[in-house]
């Protein structure tokens, strides 16, 4: 069987870039929403209260970037390829499913690494962005990459489980607006949100760091505890839907 | 090289396959795979690449990477030029590796290595997949229905090349096809399966003369020549033809003789597949 090569990797990367759901909503759509939001709110509050209105919209806007790329535009390409049964084809020439999705791993986070780098570049020079401290910016970058790797598993799991376009694209499109609306990115907070679904937020480390980064932006303390956990939930749940994807797939023989 | 031995493949409770002779694969072999739709040709190979359950022996010394398959269906992602799917696949740089570039410009490939897959035709689709699998210069390599859904010109084209490339190579092939001429060309073997089950295996010219002697002739299915040859012995045959079996070149001599005196076209073969089959078929008794 091949191993995880560099021209597996930048296949899956060519792949990913090529897929117009993940350029759409994981680099246009967090660009214009964030501008979108910024427009509708800062004309109406006093000119020094908008740069931190401004950093909390680019930073909540930020994690459209992985749930895009990752659990939309991922989600629908591979259950794509699943339709057309193309890792069994890839299978028959002898890379194992191992190395496939290592390779659509990396490939995948170089793809939201890019996309990050275009959001960032765009935001800072449409918003007024306060300059963070080192440790705010890197707590943020560490949380989206995690996120990531959580959301990944979580579509890969999904699209093996269906195994058609249709239904996974379906459950990660519900999922992923489902969950903006849950952690207070689509404008509505947490805190008004019925007493059950600000339950479900809380496990959601998208509301924490949506919500509380802005805060230590610029410096100060913070008690990581909640969101660790919601981390730990949120993977669990991510990797028992792929353990039971990859489960389905042996069962038919397809892996 | 592949021993098949007691097969048995369940799709539920049917019976999708059962080989019960032993079935052997050796070097060099070219076996044509033959049944109509439903009688076990995929499910042969998807047992032997195991990827359906299957009951009883299959027995290889060749590792999953030695053996080489190009399935009935083949999908690749549109997301890039079939190029960087080709580099991935075999894992090699397509500008600088001869043996590549020996094969593309084999298949007259090169105008379409910057396309993307959607945007090829049916036949430049099958030779992408041709060229994947022939790159492996694999001991056994298996063709399931490569020119289905091809025009006749593009068929043609297509199996010549393939023969042309293993010319002289000791490597096995087995050809899945419904394309009887294909495979008087390609295959020196013959695998006839009929529901499920094994109607006959072997080398084709000795089943030829076990099942319609040494030469058969045949001619025009029309009532004129039903008449003319109403007292001579006839073997089965596809509606449009009537054939008539000849045991030895005697035999072959007067009946052509005849039919030349009558005026009658006729077509005389050693090795037409489509008579062999449609006489294995029809009971399987051999002469």
């Amino acid at each position: 069987m091949k191993k995880l090569t560099l021209r597996l990797v930048g296949y899956e990367l060519r792949n990913a870039a090529g897929n117009w759901f993940s350029v759409f909503f994981g680099v246009a759509f967090p660009i214009l929403m964030s501008l979108l939001i910024s427009k509708a709110f800062a004309g109406d509050m006093p000119v020094e209260a908008v740069p931190a209105f401004e950093t909390g919209v680019f930073i909540s806007m930020s994690l459209i970037v992985p749930m895009a790329t990752l659990l939309v535009g991922y989600a629908a390409n591979y259950s794509q390829e699943l339709e057309k049964e193309i890792p069994l084809w890839l299978r028959l020439f002898g890379c194992s499913e191992g190395a496939l999705l290592g390779a659509k791993m990396i490939a995948n986070l170089i793809f939201m690494t890019a996309a990050l780098a275009v959001y960032t570049i765009a935001d800072m020079l449409i918003l007024d962005i306060e300059t963070p401290a080192a440790g705010s910016a890197l707590l943020l970058a560490a949380s989206i990459y995690l996120l990531a790797v959580i959301l990944f598993m979580l579509a890969h799991g999904a699209a093996a489980l269906f195994g058609k376009f249709g239904p996974t694209y379906a459950v990660t499109m519900t999922l992923y607006f489902g969950l903006m609306i849950i952690c207070g990115l689509m404008g509505v907070p947490v805190n008004r949100l019925p007493g059950g679904v600000q339950a479900l937020a809380g496990v959601l480390p998208m509301t924490y760091i949506g919500n509380d980064f802005a805060g230590f932006w610029q410096g100060g303390a913070y008690d990581p505890g909640p969101l660790i956990l919601s981390f730990a939930v949120l993977g669990a749940v991510s990797f028992a839907v792929l353990l039971l994807g990859i489960w389905k797939r042996r069962r038919k023989g397809f892996a | 090289m592949l021993a098949i031995d007691r097969l048995r493949v369940q799709y539920g409770k049917q019976t999708a396959l059962l080989v019960e002779q032993p079935i052997e694969i050796g070097a060099g072999d070219r076996v044509g795979v033959i049944g109509s739709n439903g009688a076990g040709k995929t499910t042969l190979l998807k047992a032997v690449l195991g990827l359906v359950p299957y009951q009883g022996r299959i027995r290889t010394r060749l590792c999953p990477q030695d053996i080489a398959v190009h399935m009935q269906q083949n999908n690749y992602v549109n997301t890039m030029p079939v190029k960087h799917i080709i580099s991935a696949v075999l894992n090699t740089d397509v500008r600088t590796d001869e043996t590549l570039r020996g094969l593309v410009d084999f298949f007259d490939f090169g105008g379409c290595m910057g396309k993307k897959f959607s945007a090829l035709s049916g036949g430049q689709k099958q030779r992408l997949t041709i060229i994947l699998v022939l790159y492996q210069d694999a001991p056994l390599t298996f063709f399931d229905e490569v020119t289905s859904g091809l025009d006749f010109e593009t068929r043609q084209k297509l199996m010549e090349k393939i023969r042309e490339w293993y010319r002289g190579k000791e490597s096995a092939l087995v050809v899945v096809s419904h394309y009887y001429d294909e495979l008087e060309r390609l295959a020196d073997r013959l695998l006839i399966l009929d529901k499920g089950r094994v109607a006959a295996f072997g080398r084709t010219e000795e089943l030829f003369r076990r099942y319609c002697g040494r030469a058969v002739v045949t001619i025009p299915a029309n009532d004129k020549n039903r008449a003319l040859t109403a007292h001579l012995k006839t073997i089965s045959a596809p509606a449009h033809l009537i054939a008539f079996p000849c045991a030895d070149e005697a035999e072959e001599a007067r009946l052509t003789a005849l039919l030349t005196g009558k005026n009658i076209d006729y077509r005389r073969s050693g090795t037409d597949i489509e008579i062999l089959y449609s006489n294995v078929l029809s009971g399987g008794e051999p002469l």
